[in-house]
Parts: C-alpha cells; structure tokens; sequence
C-alpha cells in the first residue's frame, strides 16, 4: 500500500524488519566469540556470530533461574544465572532495561523464566570472552513453557546445522570456529534426553 | 531418582572446610532444583553448593560430576541405533506385507507410539491387539523417515497385566510429524482414489491446517463420510516432499457429534510472544460513531479531541517470534479475554479500583502470557496479523522422537 503524499516515510517503514530472537542452548552461546556489525551507520545492529552458523541480534530462552545478584549504587543492574539442560546463561537487566529490571526484582530463585535480550561479547584483559545477554524482558514461566523451548530450540538448533555448508553465515562459522557438528548435534540429543526424565 | 551421593559429596566438602551441612536439608534443596525445575543434577550441585558457600562464607566449593542413566527406556526416548527394553500396548495391527514378516503394526505407551515389525525368523508368539507385553532387547531403526521398532530372533517377549487406559494426545495438523499421530479433524474434501486398492482419499482440516489422508482396501474397513469430524487415534504419519499425509488404514477412527472450525487458508503462525506493546490490555476509544481511535490517558483523541464519554475495550499488541521470522500480532477483545482470562468487566473493575489504574490490567495480562508460546490465526498485511483465533501451543512429548532421530542421525 503505497502513500503518495509521503513516500519515503513509508519506504522506510516497509523495510523496517524486526531481529527475530534465535533459539540457542547455553552450551552453543557459551562458544560464540566473533561480533560484528552489518552496515556503516553506527545505527545498524550489531550481530554475534553463532557457532552453528546464524546472526543473531536477540535470543529468546527459557530456564531455571538460579541465582540472582543486585550490584552497583548509583546505577543498580541485576546478573543472574539461568540454566538451561545444557549450561548455563548469563543474564544482566540494568537501568536502561527498566521493564526487565522491575521484573527481576520480584523474581525469587529457584523460578523457571522466559527471557528475551540482546547477546554481548567481553573481552576481558587476560583475553578470555565472556557472553551475557543484555534483558528486554524476564517473565517467571511454567515448567511447560520450558520444555516447549527446549523442543523448539532443538529444532532451531538442528535447522542451523543442516544448513550450516549452504549458507554465508553457516560458511562463516566453520571458517571462524572450526565447528564440528557432531559436537552440537550431541548437545541437542542430550538436551532431550533430559526432558524425558 | 537417589540424591544420596551428591548429597554426601556435598557435605564432605562442606565438612573438609570445617562447617556442618544438613543432609536432609540438602536433598531436599536438590530434589526441588532436579524434579522440580529440569535443572541439570550437575548444575543443581553447583547450585546448591554456591548457596551453602555463601551461607557459611565459605569460597571455592568446586563442583563434581554427575551420574548414567538405565537401559528401560520408554518410547519416546528411543531414536534410531538404540538397544532397549520397552513396555507396551499393541494398538493396532495390520496385514503382513511381506512373507518375512509375521506381524506388523503400532505399539504405544503413555509417552508415544511407534510402529513395530515382527520377523517371521523370530519365532516370536503370535500378538493381539488391545495387549501389554515387556518385549526386551528390541532394536530401533528408521523406515521411511519414521523410526520403527523391530522385533528379532533375540527379543524376549512375555505378556504383562496393566490396566493404565491410554489416552493417545491429539495433534493440530499443522504440528504433525513423521511417524505416528492422533488428531481430530473435519472430512473437507473428497478425492478421486488413484489406485485399485485404494479404499478412500481426501482432506482432513481443523484450525491449524489441512491433511491428506488416505484409507487402503483392507476387512472390515468401512468409508467415511465428508462434512463429518473424526478422531483419529494412531495414524501413520509420512512425508512427501515437506507435505505430511495420513495412512487411516490401521488407525482407530471415531466419529464426532458437532462441527469444528477448519483453517480457511488464512496465516497460522507459530512462536514465542517475546515483546507486549504499550497500548495493549485495557483501553479507552473514541465513541464518535466510525471513528473508534484509541484515546490518550486524558481521553484525547487526535481527531475528535477530549471524550470523555470514551468506551472501554481490550487488546494485545505484540511480536510473535519463532527464531527465524516475526510477525506483529493484533489480538481482539473477545480473543484477548480468552488468552488472558480477564474479561472486559474484571479488567475494569481492575482499573478502577487499583492505584496503578489501567498499568495493572497490562502487568497482569503480561504476566500470564509473555514469553509464552502460540498459535495464531487470522489476516496478514505487511508482515502484521490481524488474530482472529489464538491458543496456546502446548509441549508435545510426541515430538521428541523425531527431533531425537534428527541429532542423533548421520552428520
């Protein structure tokens, strides 16, 4: 549908696509080391690059949370631990997030939540990468909604390692990770494995 | 499961530092974290280990390792490769293909069902549908894209009592995968058969989609009627070039009073609602006749400014994600009072009287449903649609099998 009083307006909002939120296991976002961003306006998204090869700009996961700690004075943010069957995430909701810091205040662990957030890559100064993942929301779930994710991160997960030779991001992570299938393959097995205990 | 041994290593470790730990106390902190929450018995010590650590001030309590699993496997845990013993039901049985072969149809238990072959080589005794037996060391392969369980020379097969009804889960159509599946569908369209053989042919339909089916020539085997709904226990589900299918010639088919709505090809998505908009819950509109613009906090609306006669009425705006693409949904008020269980009269009776007014209605309903999984239906328009019909979408156990075979399957 076009406007034609104002064409360029509605140029932009047609190209206008929002990032969708990958599913990956904590053992998966645990290897992911290369960022990077796409596009020259400092505006364009920045993008971790997934070892299974795929970007992603947002995650979406659902887990045990088991820890939760409350840090800095001036500018208090929340970390906290989310577990998933394979590893563990970890999460940060700070003032700029303040819809999922109101919600981490009122969570008490053990809780099983969904989140939704941004992923980060820090290099610290001895040179290890460490990942967290930056919160839109922290929302306590039901055991239920857990197990659905991690179906459906299989899925994903599985989806990403059969394309992995056909695509440019796929390409991109067997060049950068030297990634073994098998590897990730068995992670999802035994995920699974896990649901049906 | 016995949490004995994380809970000894635990305390040993406690006590190497020189504090006392309560066994009791801590099984009952990991039972909670494992049976409870699905964490990891792995994690679940480190978790509870890093509490009693700050508990007792304690730093470096370093977690072990975990413990294996059994051989008696249920059927949902079984992929391609694997050696197991299995109880369950034979549900169904249908006509040897093969001379090779002495029996062949679908076994199930509460987790899932699977189809089964009998070798003629295994001298195995004669089984009846309806029947529970232990069938030890059977192996699992793949036929057709479905995993199948077959039954060999060294199977041991003895018959068990249960009365354990079960009740097999019904799918949406749309979610059906390779192998077996029960789903409650409306006869839509009827086929030409293509083959002498071929008893029946057409289209199943409910909400999430639609299905082929066909029924082959068989005793006993009786035709259905179109415009009729069925429940289809136990189907052989296979795939054809990304399409499913539905073989009924084994499967137990019941018909249904009533009539059940059928997707009228419109979109049906599927995912995770990762973001609520603001202006989502309860809402204020215009009441000039045909114009029903959302009013502003203080009853303005941009074309007919302050109303304060302004109707009330509910919405959901929000993202639907299922990882690879998303979709802005618009969810109505007779829709959104039923996801959210909060009619319009309770959600004013909220705003009115609650300091956070209308805020409340909105953390409420996000409460109840963000980060939650659904399936929409309805129009779409540049990539936003307009759900006319919303559920839930629910974990399925049934699907483990499938995705078990795909991880586990050759690189």
């Amino acid at each position: 549908m076009v406007t034609p009083e104002r064409p360029s307006f509605t140029r932009r909002e047609a190209t206008f696509e929002r990032e969708p939120a990958r599913r990956v296991f904590a053992a998966e976002l645990r290897e992911t080391r290369i960022h990077f961003r796409e596009g020259d306006d400092e505006k364009s998204p920045t993008y971790v690059l997934l070892p299974t090869g795929e970007r992603c700009n947002r995650v979406f996961l659902v887990g045990t949370l088991t820890e939760k700690k409350k840090q800095g004075e001036q500018n208090m943010f929340y970390r906290a631990r989310v577990v998933d069957p394979t590893g563990t995430f970890f999460i940060m909701a700070g003032s700029y997030q303040p819809e999922a810091m109101q919600q981490m205040a009122r969570i008490e662990a053990p809780a099983f939540v969904a989140v939704a957030g941004k992923p980060n890559v820090y290099e610290t100064p001895d040179g290890a990468t460490l990942i967290s993942v930056r919160c839109e929301s922290v929302t306590p779930v039901e055991k239920e909604t857990r197990d659905r994710w991690v179906l459906d991160c299989a899925r994903s997960t599985l989806d990403r390692i059969d394309k992995m030779g056909t695509t440019k991001y796929g390409e991109r992570a067997q060049k950068e990770y030297h990634t073994d299938p098998a590897v990730f393959r068995k992670m999802v097995f035994e995920a699974l494995t896990q649901l049906s205990m | 499961m016995d949490y004995s041994v994380i809970s000894e290593r635990i305390s040993l470790k406690v006590s190497a530092k020189g504090h006392q730990a309560d066994r009791t106390k801590i099984e009952g902190k990991l039972r909670r974290l494992i049976e409870e929450f699905g964490v990891p018995p792995q994690e679940a010590e480190r978790t509870v280990l890093n509490e009693l650590a700050r508990d007792l001030s304690i730093p470096d309590l370093v977690p072990g390792t975990g413990a294996a699993a059994g051989e008696e496997r249920q059927l949902r845990q079984l992929s391609s490769g694997d050696w197991a013993t299995i109880e369950a039901k034979v549900v169904s049985l249908s006509s040897s293909p093969s001379a090779a072969i002495s029996q062949t149809g679908i076994l199930a238990d509460p987790t899932g069902a699977m189809r089964f072959v009998v070798w003629a080589k295994a001298n195995a005794p004669r089984l009846s549908v309806g029947s529970w037996y232990r069938f030890e060391s059977v192996v699992v392969d793949e036929y057709r894209g479905s995993p199948n369980l077959k039954i060999h020379s060294g199977t041991t097969i003895k018959e068990i009592s249960r009365e354990t009804p079960l009740i097999p889960e019904i799918l949406a159509i749309g979610d059906l995968t390779p192998g077996i599946g029960s789903v409650k569908g409306k006869f839509i369209q009827e086929w030409d058969v293509s083959h002498d053989r071929m008893l029946q042919a057409g289209l199943l339909g409910d909400e999430s989609g639609t299905v082929k089916f066909v029924i082959w020539k068989e005793e006993g085997k009786e035709r259905l009627n179109p415009g009729t709904v069925y429940s289809v226990y136990y189907a052989l589900v296979d795939e054809y070039q990304g399409r499913m299918s539905l073989n009924l010639t084994t499967a137990t088919v019941v018909p249904e009073e009533g009539d059940i709505p059928v997707s009228g090809g419109e979109r049906v998505f599927t995912g995770a609602l990762v973001h609520i908009a603001p202006g989502s819950g309860l809402i204020k509109r215009c009441p000039v006749e045909g114009c029903n613009r959302v009013l502003s906090r203080q009853n303005y609306c941009p074309v007919h400014e302050i109303q304060p006669g302004f109707l009330y009425d509910l919405r959901i705006k929000g993202w639907l994600d299922n990882g690879e693409e998303t979709r802005e949904i618009l969810v109505q008020r007779e829709v959104t009072e039923k996801l959210t269980g909060i009619s319009i009269q309770e959600a004013k009776d909220l705003a009115e009287n609650n300091p956070l007014g209308m805020d409340e209605v909105f953390l409420r309903m996000r409460e109840r449903i963000l980060g939650r999984f659904f399936t929409c239906r309805g129009r779409e328009i540049d990539q936003r649609i307009l759900v006319s019909e919303c559920g839930f979408h629910h974990f399925d156990p049934g699907e483990i099998p499938a995705l078990l075979n795909r991880a586990g399957g050759a690189p």
